[in-house]
């Protein structure tokens, strides 16, 4: 190797080290102290004990500490999630990208409930979940409709359903707004092309737009599955994983392992569990977008 | 007179009962005393050794505790501190309050990372515990020993680890049965009824006049154990739960499921507010004071905000749970005790000085705490306590007649133990489990 390609590679080396140091200290380095701690059991403040994979063997077959459940919940957050709040955002995306009236506006109060704290929503929905005077209620009452009222929040039935209409009301917004970004992002030259060619305007937004937004999609199913997988905010202020663990998810057995149980070890197996899962569906969810040949190939 | 002699009553009937913690045994933590050398195997700070409030120089001490702007302490806190400051200016205090349930992880962190306050909040046994057995709290023996005349060494045994001790506690309380007299009133009951069979006929009778016989926060599972352990008290007696809670004996035991069954009854009979599994404390404690519900199973020291609701005190009443099986168990059989206690961090910059102020602090919380009702003393009362609202004097009445206690079943357990217990509990309220399934499960996954 010459002189000046090693002097290459050490400045190249140099510019990249502070990054690449605030990327090992903030990324790599928790990760693998939990990887770490997930093989010991401690209770957080004493000495702590090796035993080797027993956390994550405990973790996949006790009843007690319901994990598959949670992780059921999780994935069903994640497909209302994918299939109903991004359908939704996509609706208003295209609508709003249409250049209708008031899109400004619009895309402002759509964009609003991203902006508040998660803790006020929960608070917000709280109340207008209480059984004994809350708007939703309260509502069914006015109309006649006393047999529909319920008690939302502490029926195991309806509980987390409950939980993801707050979700997607906070959410709706900010995966609209990406999904905006992209459909003003489409040249004006190919939906003019489109109409000169007969399309109307459902025909523009299905062959035209939405395959151009294509990777902004797949930007936005990414965030929505992983963001459900890691829930916990709004579930934490609404149900705190209840009424009977309905509402548990990965986050909150979490939460539940490492503060409430004193168990660091098991809690740490929970966040590398829940690492693991987040990278292999941005992973799948990247191979399923794919730009694939008419064989299947890419 | 009358308020010395409950006093003294009280604190006899605790000497006959506090064996919950005292005995339990703490490892690798709490030798030294009496030596000035820290405890939990941490020496004294030789620089700081032999300090006193009066001699220290100007020094800040930091606490955390749990006495927010809504907690009923609150004010006995700000009361306190304040009589400190003026007594002792050398010394300053940062003081933080955080909510209940927030708390216990913010503290749990704290010690895990060895970065506590000099003094903090605390929930005596097995709570205190797991931070004594990790080497992180100050042995406060050398400092009890000027304040042994004020607080009965018997208040000490659930915060007493190895022999030594590590807490201050402030109050104690017990589990009560409120009434809602007006309610009860218009069925036909002047007084809460005194045995289980009236008590099930008054429910029957506010049912059918469409009164909700109890309130219950399912939200918050400690409510619940609130009734339930009640009930199990009253079926099996408080020495065989005091045995299963700190793991003397066996959960698989036939009275408890038939107890567990017992309760059950009562959420099935439609006793319970069915809403009342969405919703928090605070929320289900605001509907019994608005009239919703005819009774409410919580803690002694919810008799401070009863008193200073001045349209609702006239109405409530407090009395203990009746008796389910004579055979077993009888009336002063109660569940609770001191639990909520100060202790000093091992790593504080001058923990003799903090152990010093966190007795002189605690005396006076206690004191002012009693004065607004937030629950009985642990401390012997002084001066003049003839402001003490008469639902605490109630309470102290029948703390007076105690013959036992049996500490929250939450606080007695470790922490894994007590969460694996709130889960079962969860499932009896929420009828997913029987009896028989709710021993056996405990008896199989208490670790």
């Amino acid at each position: 190797m010459k002189k000046k390609d090693v002097i290459n590679y050490i400045n190249v080396f140099l510019f990249l080290l502070p990054a690449l140091a605030l990327f090992v200290g903030i990324l790599i380095a928790p990760i693998m102290k939990s990887l770490y701690y997930s093989f010991f059991k401690w209770n957080g403040m004493g000495a702590m004990e090796f035993i080797g994979l027993k956390n994550y063997t405990e973790l996949f077959t006790s009843k007690a500490i319901g994990f598959w459940k949670a992780l059921g919940n999780a994935c069903f957050l994640a497909a209302l999630s994918v299939f109903i709040q991004l359908p939704i955002s996509l609706g208003f995306a295209l609508v709003l990208g249409r250049g209708i009236k008031g899109e400004r506006p619009f895309l402002s109060i759509y964009f609003m409930p991203v902006l508040i704290s998660t803790v006020v929503i929960g608070q917000l929905w709280l109340k207008i979940y209480n059984p004994d005077y809350g708007l939703l209620n309260s509502a069914l009452w006015k109309l006649g409709l006393d047999s529909l009222a319920h008690t939302w929040l502490g029926d195991t039935k309806t509980a987390l359903l409950a939980v993801f209409i707050p979700t997607l009301w906070q959410y709706v917004g900010y995966h609209m707004l990406l999904m905006y970004a992209g459909v003003k992002g489409v040249s004006p030259d190919i939906r003019e092309a489109a109409r000169i060619d007969g399309a109307n305007e459902s025909q523009v937004n299905r062959y035209i737009v939405i395959p151009v937004i294509k990777p902004i999609l797949k930007v936005s199913v990414i965030f929505a599955v992983t963001g459900s997988l890691k829930s916990f905010d709004l579930i934490y202020v609404l149900t705190n994983g209840g009424p009977l663990h309905a509402t548990e998810v990965p986050s909150t057995v979490m939460i539940e392992m490492l503060f409430q149980r004193n168990r660091y070890g098991m809690g740490s197996a929970i966040a590398v569990m829940m690492i693991i899962l987040c990278f292999a569906f941005a992973l799948l969810i990247s191979w399923a977008f794919k730009e694939r040949d008419i064989y299947g190939k890419k | 007179m009358k308020r010395k002699l409950l006093s003294v009553l009280m604190t006899g009937a605790m000497v006959l009962s506090l064996a919950a913690c005292g005995g339990s045994t703490g490892s690798g933590s709490g030798s030294g005393s009496g030596s000035g050398s820290g405890a939990s195997g941490v020496p004294a700070n030789s620089a700081t050794a032999g300090e006193t409030l009066a001699t220290v120089g100007d020094i800040t001490l930091d606490m955390w505790c749990i006495a927010t702007e809504s907690d009923s302490n609150r004010h006995s806190y700000e009361a306190a501190i304040a009589d400190m400051q003026a007594a002792y200016p050398n010394v300053t205090l940062n003081w933080e309050a955080f909510e209940n349930q927030s708390y216990k992880t913010k503290i749990k962190a704290a010690v895990s990372a060895n970065e506590m306050p000099d003094i903090f909040f605390t929930w005596s046994c097995a709570f205190l515990q797991d931070f004594v057995d990790a080497g992180r709290v100050w042995c406060l023996d050398d400092a009890y020993q000027n304040y042994k005349s004020e607080l009965p060494e018997s208040m000490l045994g659930n915060s007493t680890y190895n022999g030594h001790h590590y807490g201050v506690p402030l109050t104690m309380n017990i589990v009560g049965l409120f009434a809602n007299m007006d309610l009860l009133k218009s069925v036909g009951y002047n007084e809460i009824p005194g045995t289980y069979d009236e008590f099930i006929a008054c429910c029957d009778a506010l049912k059918a006049a469409d009164i909700i016989p109890f309130g219950c926060a399912g939200k918050e599972t400690w409510c619940v154990t609130e009734y339930l352990e009640s009930v199990i008290e009253k079926s099996v007696g408080y020495e065989a739960l005091n045995d299963i809670f700190l793991g003397r004996a066996t959960w698989d035991n036939k009275d408890v499921a038939a107890a567990v069954d017992t309760f059950q009854s009562l959420v099935n009979n439609g006793y319970f507010d069915p809403s009342g599994i969405a919703l928090s404390n605070d929320e289900v404690k605001a509907n019994f004071m608005d009239g919703k519900y005819a009774f409410y199973m919580n803690g002694t020291w919810n008799c401070a905000d009863f008193a200073n609701n001045a349209a609702f005190f006239p109405k409530v009443k407090v009395a203990e749970f009746p008796v389910i099986n004579a055979d077993k168990a009888t009336l002063g059989q109660l569940i609770g005790g001191p639990s909520d206690t100060l202790a000093v961090a091992a790593s504080s910059a001058h923990p003799e000085v903090a152990a010093e102020y966190t007795f002189e602090l605690g005396k006076l919380i206690c004191h002012y705490g009693y004065l607004d009702g937030c629950g009985l003393p642990a401390w012997t009362p002084y001066g003049d306590t003839s402001a003490v609202n008469a639902l605490t004097q109630d309470v102290a009445a029948i703390c007076g007649n105690a013959t036992g206690y049996v500490l929250f079943g939450d606080t007695a357990m470790n922490a894994d133990d007590a969460n694996t217990y709130l889960s079962y509990v969860d499932q009896v309220y929420g009828c997913q489990v029987n009896g028989d399934q709710f021993i056996q499960g405990l008896a199989n996954d208490i670790r």
